[in-house]
This record gives C-alpha cells, sequence and structure tokens, in this order.
C-alpha cells in the first residue's frame, strides 16, 4: 500500500483525470482507501487553460586579450578599468497560452520578444562591433488528443531586422496501454532568410529538416527514463556575415543522443534529475551536455531546485585558431582553404553553469518562479584534450522570472 | 553513428528492464509531480535552449520545430 | 485491446449478499476458470459484509454500535481508512452525508407507513452528527448512548471496487462486479464493446428508462425506489437528510459514473441529498450523470 501526502495524490489526480477540482477533490478523498484502483484514463486535452509568463535580463562579459597569447586581462592604469568587455545583453519576455478547444482538441501559442544590445566580436574575441537588434518569434500549435497519444502541429515564425525562420512541425507520441511506455516521433521543416545589416551577402537561404525520435518509460514509482535521437540536416547560408573571416559549408548535418532519468526521494520529498547529450556533426564538433538538477519540496508551497551544467565541445574542422605570433590580429585562414571560421562558437572549451530556481505555488492554480544562472565559458575546461588556445573565458549571468496561471 | 550506438544501447537495456514491474494507475502519484515530468517549464526551456545556441555549437536533444534565429 | 479474443466466453454469476442480488459477469476461457476468479470475488464481498454490516453480529460496526456512550473501539488499517473517508465526505457535502445517520432508523422503519413523531425526532437530534464523534489514535469513540453509525452509505460501493480489485488481480480484463445496482467494470465486451447497462425507471421499477455505455471505472445509483412507503400520495424514502431528519424530496434517481464506485456511489447520495442544490454540484464535478427530479424531467451529462 502507498501512503501519499496530499499533494502528490492531488497531482496523480490532475494528470491522469481532466476533472475540475471538486471533482479532483471527491476522487482524491477515495485515494486513501486501500487499493481502491483507479483506472489509467485515455489522454484528452486539459480541463483548464493555462497563461504563462516568463521574463530574462542576460548579460554576457568577456575579458579582452591582453599580451601575445596570455588571456589575462589587462588594467587600464589611466581609469582604472579592468578589460572585461561587456558583450550581449538581451532582455526577453515570453508569453504563452494554452486553450483546451474541447475534450479531443486544444491550441497553444507562444509569443517572444528579444531584444538584444551590446557587443558582438567581429573575430575569436576581438573588435567587438556593437550591435542593437529586436527579434519576435511566434509559435502556435494544434494538438489532437487520441485513445493512447496525440498530434501536434506546429507552426513557427521568428522575425529580426536582417534574419527571418519560419517553421512547420509535426510531433506524435503513443503510450502503451497502461501508459508505462511511450514513444514519440517528430518532424520539423526550417526556412530563413538571412539580409544582413551590413549587406555582406544579400537575401541568402537556408532550410532545414529534423527529425526526432524518442521512448519514455516508467520504470518504478519514482523512476522515469527517457532516450531520444535526433538527426537534423541543413543546406543553405550557414556563414556569420558580421565575421571578418567567415566561410562556413553550405551543408550541416548533426545528429544527438539523449538519456535523462529523474528519481524521486519520498523520505526527502526531493527529485534528482538528471540529462546527458551527446552530440555530434558534419563540422567536426563533438560535444558532452551533463545536466544535473535536484528539486527540493520545503512545505506544499515552495520548491528550490540547484543546477549544475558541464559542458564540452571539440572545434569544427574550419576552425581557425588564434595565432600567438600575430595575436590580438586575426590570423588570415589557409590560402587553399575552402571554409574557415573565427567564431569563438565553433571553438574548442568547456562550460560550467550553476543556477538556483525558486518556485512558489500561491494558489492550486497559480505559481511563480525565479531562476539566476552564471554561466563561464574557457578552453581550458574542456573535458579531455586542451581547447582552443588564445581565447579569452566568457561569463555570462542570467536571471528569469516567471509566472503561471490555470483557468 | 555513435549516436545511434548509444540509441541501440539503450532500447536494449529498456527491453531489459521490462522485467521490472509494471507501475499501475494509482501508484502513479510521485510520477505525476512536476518535477518528475521532463517538460514541466515549456518557456524556461526555451530561453534555454536559444541561449545555449547562441553561444554554443551544439543544438537539439528532445524537440523538433521551433524557429532560427540570427545566431549562426 | 488490440483485438477481440474468440476464445473468451462471458460467464454471469449472481448470487446474494447484503440483502439484494448482486451478480458477477466476466469473460474468461473456460467456465471453470471463470469460477475460480468469481469464488475469490465473492469472499471479498463476504468479507467485507461480515466485516461492515450493522446487522451481522460480530461486525466492527455493532461493535462501535454496542459501545456508544461507553468506550472507544479500536480500528485497523482498513475500517481506519474507511472512518476517514466517512470524515471527508461529511466535511465536503456541508455535513449531509454523514454516517451517523443510522440512528434514524430508530424513527423511520418503511416497512410500516408510518411517520414518526416530531417528538421522537427531536430526541433522536442529540444522537445525529459525525461531528461529535472522536477519531484519535486509531480508535473511534461514539460518545453518546443510541448513537449508530452505517456504512450502507458507501459499503457496497467499496465492496464492488474491492471485488473489482480482485478480479483485475487475476487478469480479468473484460466483465464487471454488481452489488444491487452498484457497479465496477473491468474492460469491455471480448469484442471490444461496451456493456450496456439499463438504468431502472424510478417510477415502473420493471422498465428502463436509460442505458448507458460503459467499459470501465464506477456507476452507482441512489433512487427513492429502494425503499420507501406512501402516505396520503407523498414518498418517503430511506435517503435520510441527517440536519432535519426527514427523506430527501427532490430526486427520483441519480446515477453517477466516476472512476471508482465508490466515487460515485457517494456523488450519487450527496445530490440526493443536497435536493435542488444536486444539480449544480453534479455539474461542478465533472463526472457523468444522469439524474430525473419528483416533476420526471430527466438531467444528463455525458
Amino acid at each position: 500500500m502507498v501512503h501519499r501526502s496530499a499533494e502528490v495524490a492531488v497531482a496523480a489526480i490532475k494528470q491522469n483525470f481532466n476533472l475540475p477540482e471538486l471533482g479532483i477533490a471527491l476522487l482524491g478523498a477515495a485515494m486513501s482507501l486501500p487499493c481502491i484502483m483507479l483506472d489509467a484514463q485515455a489522454e484528452t486535452a486539459p480541463e483548464k487553460g493555462t497563461l504563462s509568463f516568463k521574463y530574462l535580463n542576460y548579460k554576457e562579459r568577456q575579458q579582452v586579450t591582453g599580451q601575445a597569447g596570455n588571456s589575462s586581462g589587462w588594467t587600464d592604469s589611466q581609469s582604472g578599468a579592468s578589460a572585461y568587455d561587456d558583450r550581449v545583453r538581451v532582455k526577453a519576455t515570453a508569453s504563452s497560452v494554452l486553450l483546451p478547444l474541447n475534450s479531443d482538441w486544444s491550441l497553444s501559442g507562444t509569443l517572444v520578444t528579444d531584444s538584444v544590445s551590446g557587443a558582438s566580436p567581429a573575430y575569436h574575441t576581438q573588435a567587438l562591433s556593437g550591435l542593437k537588434d529586436f527579434r519576435r518569434a511566434m509559435d502556435t500549435s494544434l494538438t489532437r488528443y487520441l485513445p493512447n497519444g496525440k498530434l501536434a502541429l506546429g507552426l513557427g515564425y521568428s522575425g529580426e531586422n536582417d534574419y527571418i525562420s519560419r517553421a512547420v512541425s509535426l510531433l506524435a507520441t503513443q503510450a502503451s496501454e497502461d501508459k508505462n511506455t511511450t514513444w514519440t516521433a517528430g518532424v520539423g521543416f526550417q526556412r530563413d532568410l538571412i539580409n544582413p545589416a551590413n549587406q555582406m551577402v544579400v537575401g541568402e537561404k537556408k532550410r532545414g529538416a529534423d527529425w526526432l525520435l524518442g521512448v519514455t518509460q516508467v520504470v518504478s514509482m519514482n523512476d522515469i527514463v527517457q532516450f531520444n535521437l535526433g538527426y537534423y540536416n541543413g543546406r543553405g547560408y550557414f556563414s556569420d556575415p558580421y565575421k571578418i573571416y567567415d566561410e562556413r559549408p553550405k551543408r550541416r548535418e548533426h545528429q544527438t543522443f539523449q538519456a535523462r532519468w529523474n528519481h524521486h526521494f519520498s523520505e526527502l520529498s526531493g527529485t534528482s534529475r538528471l540529462a546527458y547529450r551527446y552530440y555530434t556533426d558534419t563540422w567536426g564538433i563533438r560535444s558532452h551536455t551533463l545536466d544535473t538538477e535536484w528539486v527540493q519540496r520545503l512545505g506544499s508551497d515552495w520548491r528550490i531546485t540547484p543546477q549544475l551544467r558541464l559542458y564540452s565541445q571539440n572545434a569544427a574542422r574550419f576552425f581557425v585558431e588564434v595565432d600567438p605570433r600575430i595575436a590580438p590580429f586575426p590570423p588570415s585562414p589557409l590560402p587553399n582553404a575552402l571554409h574557415f571560421s573565427e567564431d569563438q562558437r565553433l571553438s574548442a572549451f568547456g562550460a560550467i553553469t550553476l543556477g538556483l530556481k525558486v518556485t512558489r505555488q500561491l494558489s492550486l492554480d497559480t505559481s511563480m518562479d525565479v531562476k539566476v544562472e552564471q554561466y563561464g565559458q574557457k578552453a581550458a575546461w574542456k573535458f579531455t584534450g586542451a581547447g582552443s588556445q588564445g581565447l579569452a573565458p566568457f561569463y555570462a549571468r542570467s536571471i528569469q522570472v516567471g509566472f503561471t496561471h490555470s483557468f | 553513428m555513435c549516436a545511434k550506438v548509444l540509441m541501440l544501447m539503450s532500447l536494449l537495456a529498456l527491453q531489459a528492464c521490462s522485467h521490472i514491474q509494471p507501475v499501475a494507475a494509482w501508484q502513479k502519484g510521485n510520477l505525476a509531480l512536476p518535477e518528475m515530468t521532463f517538460d514541466d517549464d515549456p518557456l524556461e526551456r526555451g530561453f534555454k535552449e536559444h541561449t545555449y545556441t547562441s553561444k554554443e555549437a551544439s543544438s537539439g536533444g528532445s524537440s523538433v520545430g521551433g524557429g532560427g534565429c540570427g545566431c549562426n | 485491446m488490440a483485438s477481440a479474443d474468440t476464445s473468451l466466453s462471458v460467464f454471469r454469476f449472481p448470487f446474494k449478499a447484503m440483502g439484494s442480488a448482486c451478480e458477477v459477469v466476466l469473460a474468461a476461457h473456460s467456465e471453470i476458470e471463470a469460477q475460480s476468479q468469481v469464488q475469490m470475488a465473492k469472499t471479498e464481498v463476504m468479507r467485507i459484509e461480515r466485516k461492515y454490516s450493522r446487522y451481522i453480529s460480530d461486525s466492527i460496526v455493532t461493535k462501535v454500535n454496542q459501545n456508544a456512550g461507553l468506550a472507544p473501539v479500536a480500528c485497523d488499517d482498513e475500517t481506519w481508512a474507511l472512518f476517514q473517508y466517512a470524515s471527508k465526505l461529511h466535511a465536503q457535502s456541508g455535513g449531509l452525508f454523514d454516517i451517523t445517520s443510522g440512528a434514524l432508523r430508530q424513527a423511520w422503519n418503511f416497512k410500516t407507513a408510518e411517520l414518526p413523531s416530531s417528538d421522537k425526532l427531536e430526541a433522536l437530534r442529540v444522537k445525529l452528527g459525525w461531528q461529535k464523534v472522536s477519531l484519535q489514535n486509531r480508535q473511534i469513540t461514539l460518545p453518546i448512548a443510541g448513537m449508530e453509525i452505517d456504512l450502507g452509505g458507501f459499503g457496497k460501493e467499496y465492496a464492488a471496487d474491492r471485488a473489482a480489485q480482485v478480479l483485475q488481480g487475476q487478469g480479468v480484463t473484460s466483465g464487471y462486479v454488481n452489488l444491487a445496482g452498484d457497479m465496477r467494470f473491468l474492460g469491455p465486451k471480448p469484442s471490444g464493446e461496451p456493456w450496456m447497462i439499463g438504468i431502472q425507471d424510478p417510477r415502473q421499477t420493471d422498465q428502463v428508462i436509460a442505458t448507458l455505455p460503459m467499459t470501465s471505472g464506477g456507476l452507482a445509483t441512489s433512487g427513492d425506489y429502494e425503499r420507501y412507503f406512501e402516505l396520503d400520495g407523498q414518498r418517503y424514502c430511506h435517503v435520510l437528510n441527517p440536519l432535519t431528519g426527514w427523506p430527501v424530496k427532490h430526486w427520483r434517481t441519480v446515477s453517477v459514473t466516476a472512476p471508482a464506485t465508490v466515487v460515485a456511489g457517494c456523488t450519487s447520495t450527496m445530490a440526493m441529498l443536497m435536493e435542488e442544490d444536486g444539480l449544480a454540484f453534479l455539474q461542478a464535478t465533472g463526472f457523468d450523470f444522469l439524474a430525473i427530479d419528483c416533476k420526471g424531467k430527466v438531467y444528463v451529462r455525458q
């Protein structure tokens, strides 16, 4: 016999039965009776709609490389300012709404606006050029609920002054009779149009398709695992027109494998969440991502979640490493090189993120959350082997505040 | 190729795990907690994916679609 | 439920329990297999009847009632859980669902068509009220002599759920348990089609007023036609309001389907007790229901 706390019982009923509050309360009262055996229900549209909002404030900074090859910062002897250059600053807001249309259909929409300002390096980490941009992205999705699964059609649009992206996607899930195994398959197509402000190129296009196959398995009352396999194939313009030496292949394919495991520790009212992702692509980049979280419940209203993410990647085949002899000036790519890039994103490095999220349940239908995160990216932190030399560490901090309400 | 091998190994592991006791509907209390699901905060995931793809080379993992952005 | 298993036959096993006609209907590969499965279900029903019937001398309910005004009675896990459930129902119904209304049988005897005197009902008032009952340290105490608890409000429904759980444990995936109209379903017919269950017409009890397709969950019906008497053209039924002491009048019958029979039964009883307010209550639960009021008007949600 399982003894459950009240909020766990209510959570179980809410997930398995789409009922208004009174129905949930009446079922919840019966949950304490010995083994009263509630059947798994077919999946239907949620009983309630949801409105969510989140605000992100993100700020990057990076040491500017000093002496040749030496990536420690220098101090301006006159002003005393240290050479941490502020790179990008982002303020973003995201709003989403989920509307059940009837018991078989639901509609959801998300609107994201980013305002980006600050500096972006023109090569490696140098010659930061100012940028100011505003992006608006909209996504909408229509879901049809079937006896043991669902089908979702999504449309997306993202626009900024130099980049427009359109996407369509289809996602299908199918669960076993006892709902312990769920298969997921998805496909998405994107078409992008690039018209950079500096007019380095005009009317460039990029098209891509990505595919997903996944399985989620309930292993025990306190364990659930998920495996995902992803594949992406893109053609078109991948280069960054704002970078000085940047000529990337016109094709990119990548494959990902992801494994996730959530484990609930009843006695501690805590849950561990682990995720590992392996990534490999045709540009020669391989990466490992390890995400770990611990969700600690405090009372019935609070959750506190410390987070740690470890990341490591190697450089793209065509990444042009810093030449310590002429640093900080960008080295010219090899004369016979077909592809080259000095974008730090394609270099070899490791990254660590430390985060803390606090969630407060304000009522049965409403909750608020606050999250702070600190990110650091350093060549020396690459898991194995040496990172790209001569690149300055890069840091970012972000704060997120969110709110969600069911109606 | 390596990704496919890992997936195959995981599926075999899952198959081996089919000896595990199936969990009945009335035992799924803990599994229904939001922290036990895999996508309880889609807006947070959206911000996370977007910021990481703008400073790292990798992308993808558990979702499809989603419009791109000018962070080539 | 991928495809129909043509080797399954449906077997029906009627029996008597809890003072009423009961039956188990299930699909099995052979009669012998079916018989052994049903025997276990019947054993569970009998166990609950022996333990909780107030008409059986060594049941826990009889023991609690005999100790009213005397001493606390210790409860095992199952009994304690049932009393906790009764407490929650009492709270959720604003005191209308009250298992201490068992004392009202001292005033209402449905075998003779006689209304109790107001003195008699007034005297009973002190013996009613779950809020007076003490539940502590796994012990129940009825503080006043003459207080009586009666689990008739959800006993049959609970037994139906438990019997169905026994059958499910035996691997039964097609069939149902029917205890005098309180039913729990284990899965559709072997062909995949639902069981078509007729709801009794409250005024022409040999006729069916509606048919409900059922495959899983519970179905329970409360009505004013199970035990009643009529006097001067007015019907007095066995569903008694513990706050007034009088039978309810607004509904002729209320049938509810819910994931568990015990929930369906308590919901239908609460709707009867709430009289006119019962309709809004039924709608707010989200459960499907069929209700017929005293004028014969039918209300449905599916």
